[in-house]
């Protein structure tokens, strides 16, 4: 998306359209949308009832893991140990950092935002439930000093705030449905804040609302589990220097033995290699890249050779150094290739396919998909929408 | 992606919008004709009032009707301004 499309989508009413097969509510909402009072999350009906001229945009959920990741990882070049359960958001601890970047937390944290290189919204705390509070609670401005609260005063923070900050935060066997529909109730009980649900009897609470409530307790009394940050992923990149200036076969050769050392990394630990990226210094000056997504996740170095080989006829000139980095590795264990084709699968890849066809020969806007929007309506043109849809 | 295209293409289409249509009545209000078609019988009929708490409420009275052609169709007239339009 080129920085004047984003700029459009983000300036008038637009949210993510709901995931094919999910729950029919919208995803993240622009500033405008905003203005309507759409909120993420809402029912689809409910924004559209507010903002009939609301934008939906496709989700595009693998950009924006990696662009997501990219983040992550920027946090954690500056030592941070990032948990991170959901794009988009993520905590870390600031102590352990501030000898490095602080003294104070607040300087960890801008520290932090400098590495993220993009508006966020930043907090600290002492737990991360408080801390998710604290940031929902700011907005991102340059020059800003970020939020913190200090330990101990997590209670005297979070008490006056609205309980429907649980809204979400509730993840209980996986689930985040039930959290929502705990918060409801606890509205309609005139349990409006996080301080008047953590003034309630602790054996009241769990009388009624069992372990979710129990949970939602200790939240409010500013109890949170440990963070549990992930291991840092390691960079997968080999490399070769030519030093007499390659081309043609020379580099078909030297791209050969980067594949073998690259699937005999011992850090890829048996993953397989999702997407690669091929990078070449040139002898004239500049660099060239050149990046090959696999159907399949593979460690077969034939086929990792014929989905790259094909890539340096793009070679504008000799390459001094050629690299290849695994962009992307599949989950650990072994690739099980399928006795037999899953009819399943096999029909969502032709229709997958149809639908680009579809597009190329009449336009973007030929291929939509109804989206229920209250199929309860007694007004007929409320039951479903046509909306964009994303390519296969 | 042009300028302005992109929110074009990104617009939500209605389904099943009411399209203006011309009906006939007789005195007691139910339809005759609709786009010039008789109407071979009523099969039901019904009151939608719904966004009453909203500045812009709907009052309309829905027809299903059987036209001499063979159709079955659904009308409806709008009770605040008195247009019929045709739905489904």
């Amino acid at each position: 998306m080129g920085e004047g499309e984003r700029r459009e989508i983000l300036t008038e009413p637009a949210a993510l359209s709901p995931e094919p097969g999910r729950e029919q509510s919208v995803g993240e909402v622009s500033g405008a949308a905003e203005a309507f009072g759409v909120r993420a999350g809402m029912s689809l009906s409910e924004a559209l009832g507010r903002c009939p001229r609301l934008a939906l945009i496709p989700p595009d959920p693998g950009r924006a893991a990696a662009e997501w990741e990219r983040i992550v990882r920027a946090l954690e070049g500056i030592g941070a140990e990032v948990e991170s359960t959901r794009a988009g958001e993520a905590f870390f601890a600031v102590d352990g950092l501030r000898t490095l970047w602080g003294p104070r937390r607040e300087d960890v944290l801008t520290k932090a935002a400098r590495a993220i290189g993009r508006s966020a919204r930043l907090a600290g705390a002492p737990n991360r439930f408080c801390a998710f509070a604290a940031a929902s609670a700011t907005r991102p401005r340059r020059g800003r000093r970020p939020l913190t609260v200090p330990p101990g005063g997590e209670r005297d923070f979070l008490f006056p705030l609205s309980a429907s900050l649980l809204d979400g935060r509730l993840r209980v066997d996986g689930g985040d449905g039930e959290g929502g529909r705990l918060v409801a109730t606890l509205e309609r009980l005139g349990v409006k804040t996080l301080g008047e649900l953590a003034g309630l009897p602790r054996i009241a609470v769990a009388d009624r609302f069992g372990a979710l409530g129990l949970r939602a307790h200790d939240l409010a009394s500013g109890i949170d589990t440990p963070l549990r940050p992930r291991r840092p992923h390691e960079e997968l990149i080999q490399a070769i220097g030519l030093p007499e200036a390659a081309y043609g076969t020379q580099l078909e050769r030297a791209l050969e033995l980067l594949i073998e050392r690259l699937v005999a990394d011992p850090r890829r630990n048996g993953r397989a290699i999702r997407s690669l990226r091929l990078e070449a210094r040139l002898a004239g000056g500049g660099s060239w890249t050149a990046e090959a997504a696999l159907r399949s996740a593979s460690s077969s170095p034939e086929r990792l050779r014929l989905a790259l080989g094909p890539k340096l006829g793009g070679l504008a000139a000799p390459a001094t150094t050629l690299a290849l980095r695994a962009l992307e590795l599949a989950a650990s264990g072994g690739i099980q290739p399928e006795l037999a084709d899953d009819p399943a699968a096999g029909r969502a890849r032709r229709l997958a396919e149809a639908v680009r066809q579809v597009r190329a020969a009449a336009g973007r806007d030929s291929v939509l998909r109804v989206l229920d929007v209250d199929p309860e309506s007694r007004i007929p043109e409320r039951w479903a929408t046509l909306a964009p849809v994303n390519e296969g | 992606m042009e300028q302005g295209a992109g929110s074009r293409e990104r617009r939500t289409r209605g389904l099943y919008t009411p399209r203006a249509v011309h009906v006939h009545c007789c005195g007691s209000g139910v339809p005759q004709r609709v786009g010039g078609v008789p109407v071979e019988a009523v099969r039901e009929e019904w009151l939608v009032e719904d966004r009453w708490w909203t500045p812009t409420p709907l009052r309309r009275r829905y027809l299903e009707l059987i036209l001499a052609s063979g159709r079955c169709t659904v009308v409806f007239c709008d009770l605040a301004g008195g247009r019929w339009y045709e739905q489904r």
